[in-house]
Formats: structure tokens, C-alpha cells, sequence
């Protein structure tokens, strides 16, 4: 009876940019996570109803248009709202280090910036779900 | 409230963790899902296979995205392979049914394979009762893009869509058993496609020729990225729906899950056996093999013979 890490890549918002979030996806699931993504350009809405649908374990969300200060908090209430907050999200992609703290603050786990490679994500994840 | 007036409620969160539960084979999750089997049984479940980009998800948004705005609960789910070498999966259904996904009272799951044979995974009868006693009047399986040994999903579905593309090779391939002896409705996607005239054609006299007896099985083209054709697809499956009535569909349903159950056992018969033969006997003869001392034929006999006298142990 084994528990498989089942993971959701998010695209959210006006952002193309998604050849890091496939990265992503392939890597985790070569670390032998389940990985379901998104697509692009999903709202923070549609975003949360597949993480609660899929009852993923964490949800990774990508972000590269700056938009991330708006984005992700309205994410993190949905899911306090739908009571789903007990999965862990991480935040990617080019965010100001400066922007660190108020997305920790609004309960992001780990923001993950470019060049952060699959192999740690996967570690982090583990870490804080504790398997 | 317990979880399961929550599931019969609709709750999508409650519903979506028991189909976590039932996947990893937990006996809980199994327990709440004997509960609620009362309440199972009143959706229209539909399979649909084919080979490999044939585009069976987009045809699934299409059709859910139809089905959705005359009203209809509808639950999906998509299963795709797992890696033999990581046991990971990228569940990648789903990002093709962003229209299906806006429907409000659409509940969409992706499962992983997680090395079960013949298309589909082993949650997925879970899933669909789960989903039929949230009060899905129509569940549609997408199975593996596997195309010749999707047997399992017959078991599971009352009606099956096998979908083609107009390149799908010539008629021997047709002949082959497998993919077309389960279908009951067959497709032609991408009929936009040069060939797929003839493809249509082909399939036709094959559907012709005596496939699954003297049912007839209607061979339709559809372009299903441009929703073409599925009013007559549509049309179809209300057909192949109405033709029996609600008892029969159950008893037959239940029919059908003697196989699977049959094929869950072979599993956990497989799993059981490795759990409690292999440092004794099993890994001695593997190495054997490898060394080449001895074939693989031999090897299981000589296997087999051993676990029968185990077994034959316990015998009065």
C-alpha cells in the first residue's frame, strides 16, 4: 500500500511562459511523483477546483509575469475557503527576491526561483510533507 | 454528517479524497465505498480508447462540454501510464479538457496506471462508483492510449467509443483481435485528415462483417477539435444507452464485474505470492536464469512445482 505523491503544476493568469513548468513536471514525475498540470493562463479559481478534484498533496505554481502578488494570495484563500489548505504550495518562476516574505507570510511553503533545479524541488516537497 | 451523506451530498472534496483512499488500497477508503454501493449504478458509463493521439481527450471535452450545457453532472476520468523505471506519471488529460473543466458540475480525475495491465488502473471502478454516487448521470473512463489490449475497460463501461485516426494502417490491423472487438460505438477523428474516407469505409465493412455478433455497431467521422460530427456521435450514444433497460444494464454491469474482480485477484495473488516467496525460492532461480543455467520456461516450473507442495502443506 504504497502513497504516491500526487502533484499539480500550475500556470496562472496572462503568463506564456511555461517551459519551466513542463521542466518541473517531467522532473517530478522522474523523482516518481504523479504530476497533473494545468495548462496555461488557468485562473486562481480553476486552479484550486483541480487541486481539490485531483486531491493533490501540493500544488507548485508557476508565475512569470509579476503578477504573483495578486495571483498567489488569491489562491491561498480559495483554498483556505475550501478548506484544502492542508496542501502545501510552492511558488516559481522570476520572482523578486524582495517578494519572499509576503508570499511566505500568506502561507507559501518555499518560492523557488529560475535556476533552482527538479532534483531539490522534489527534496523540499518531500521535506515538508514528510515522506 | 458522515463522509458518505457528504459524497451522496456532492461534496467534490470528500469524493475526490475517497478516490484517493481507494487508490492506494486502503481499507477504510474500501469500506466507505462498499457504503455508498447502494447509491451506484445509475450513470451511463462510457470508455473510450484508441491508440496514442488519436485525440481521444479533446473528443472527451468536446462532448462533455455539449453534454454539460443541457445540464447534465458529468464525472471524467483519465488514466495515463506510469513509468516502469520511477513509478512517476505525468497526468497530462486533463490540460486537453480546459472547456470540459469550466463546466460547473463537471468533476474531472486523473489516475495514474501504477502498472495495472489492460488500459485502465485499478482505482478506476472506485472512481466511477464514487463519482455515480455523487450523482454523475454520465462517467466517462479515457483509458491508456494502449489500442490493442484494452480489454479491462469492457468491464467497466457500459458502452465502449474506440477511436481511430484515418492513418490507422489497412485492414489486417483491423483484423487483428483486440481494439475493435470491444467497441461499441467506432470513430474516426481528424476526418479533415487525407484518407479518412477510406478509413470510414474500411471500418464500415469490418463493423459489417459479424463484429460482436449480430449487433450492428455504428463507424462515424468526427473532427473533435472543431466539434464536427457529434451530433450524430451524440445521437449514438443515446442510442446505444436506450437500447436496454435499467435493469438489464445492472445486471449485465454486475457480469462484467466478475472479470475485473477476477483480474484485482490475479494482482493481489501476484502481490501476495512475491511478498512471501521471493527470498526463499524465487531469487534463487532468477539468478539461476541470469547466470544461464536455466531457461525462463523451466525456471517457472520448477517454481511452480515448489509453491504447490507449500500450499498443498496446509491441505488435511
Amino acid at each position: 500500500m504504497k502513497k504516491h505523491l500526487r502533484i499539480l503544476v500550475a500556470k496562472v493568469g496572462l503568463d506564456g511562459h511555461d517551459r519551466g513548468a513542463k521542466l518541473l513536471a517531467r522532473g517530478l514525475s522522474d523523482e516518481g511523483m504523479e504530476v497533473i498540470y494545468t495548462g496555461l493562463r488557468r485562473t486562481p479559481l480553476q486552479v484550486v477546483n483541480m487541486a481539490v478534484q485531483e486531491d493533490v498533496d501540493a500544488i507548485m505554481v508557476s508565475v512569470h509575469s509579476g503578477a504573483h502578488d495578486v495571483l498567489v494570495p488569491r489562491i491561498m484563500a480559495l483554498l483556505r475557503e475550501r478548506q484544502a489548505d492542508d496542501k502545501i504550495v510552492f511558488v516559481g518562476g522570476i520572482i523578486p527576491e524582495e517578494d519572499t516574505p509576503a508570499l511566505k507570510s500568506c502561507g507559501v511553503k518555499e518560492v523557488c526561483g529560475t535556476g533552482t533545479s527538479t532534483t531539490d524541488v522534489a527534496a523540499l516537497i518531500r521535506q515538508h510533507l514528510k515522506r | 454528517m458522515t463522509i458518505e451523506q457528504e459524497i451522496l451530498a456532492g461534496s467534490v472534496k470528500r469524493s475526490a479524497e475517497l478516490i484517493s483512499l481507494i487508490e492506494q488500497e486502503n481499507p477504510e477508503g474500501y469500506k466507505t465505498l462498499a457504503n455508498l454501493l447502494p447509491w451506484t449504478g445509475g450513470a451511463h458509463v462510457i470508455g473510450v480508447t484508441g491508440p496514442a493521439g488519436a485525440g481521444k481527450s479533446t473528443l472527451i471535452n468536446a462532448l462533455v462540454t455539449r453534454f454539460s450545457k443541457e445540464g447534465a453532472p458529468i464525472g471524467i476520468i483519465a488514466v495515463d501510464p506510469s513509468s516502469p523505471i520511477t513509478d512517476g506519471s505525468l497526468l497530462g488529460d486533463r490540460f486537453r479538457m480546459k472547456e470540459a473543466d469550466n463546466q460547473e458540475n463537471v468533476f474531472i480525475r486523473s489516475m495514474a496506471q501504477r502498472s495495472y495491465p489492460g488500459g485502465v488502473c485499478k482505482g478506476a471502478l472506485g472512481a466511477i462508483c464514487v463519482m455515480e454516487a455523487m450523482g454523475k448521470k454520465l462517467v466517462i473512463l479515457e483509458s491508456i492510449g494502449a489500442g490493442q489490449a484494452d480489454s479491462e475497460l469492457s468491464y467497466l463501461v457500459d458502452t465502449v467509443i474506440t477511436v481511430f485516426t484515418p492513418e490507422f494502417g489497412d485492414e489486417l490491423q483491423l483484423m487483428k483481435a483486440g481494439l475493435l472487438e470491444i467497441g461499441h460505438i467506432v470513430l474516426v477523428n481528424k476526418k479533415d485528415k487525407p484518407g479518412a474516407d477510406d478509413a470510414v469505409s474500411a471500418l464500415t465493412a469490418y463493423a459489417a462483417s459479424g463484429l460482436r455478433g449480430n449487433r450492428e455497431v455504428p463507424v462515424l467521422s468526427v473532427r473533435a477539435d472543431k466539434g464536427e460530427g457529434l451530433d450524430e456521435l451524440a445521437q449514438a450514444i443515446e442510442e446505444a444507452h436506450g437500447t436496454s433497460c435499467a435493469v438489464d444494464r445492472k445486471r449485465q454491469r454486475r457480469e462484467k464485474y466478475r472479470h475485473f474482480a477476477t483480474n484485482l485477484l490475479r494482482e493481489k495473488v501476484w502481490g501476495l505470492f512475491l511478498e512471501k516467496f521471493s527470498e526463499s525460492s524465487l531469487t534463487p532461480v532468477l539468478e539461476e536464469i541470469e547466470r544461464g543455467g536455466l531457461d525462463p520456461y523451466s525456471a517457472v516450473e520448477q517454481v511452480a512445482g515448489e509453491f504447490e507442495r507449500i500450499i498443498g502443506v496446509g491441505k488435511p
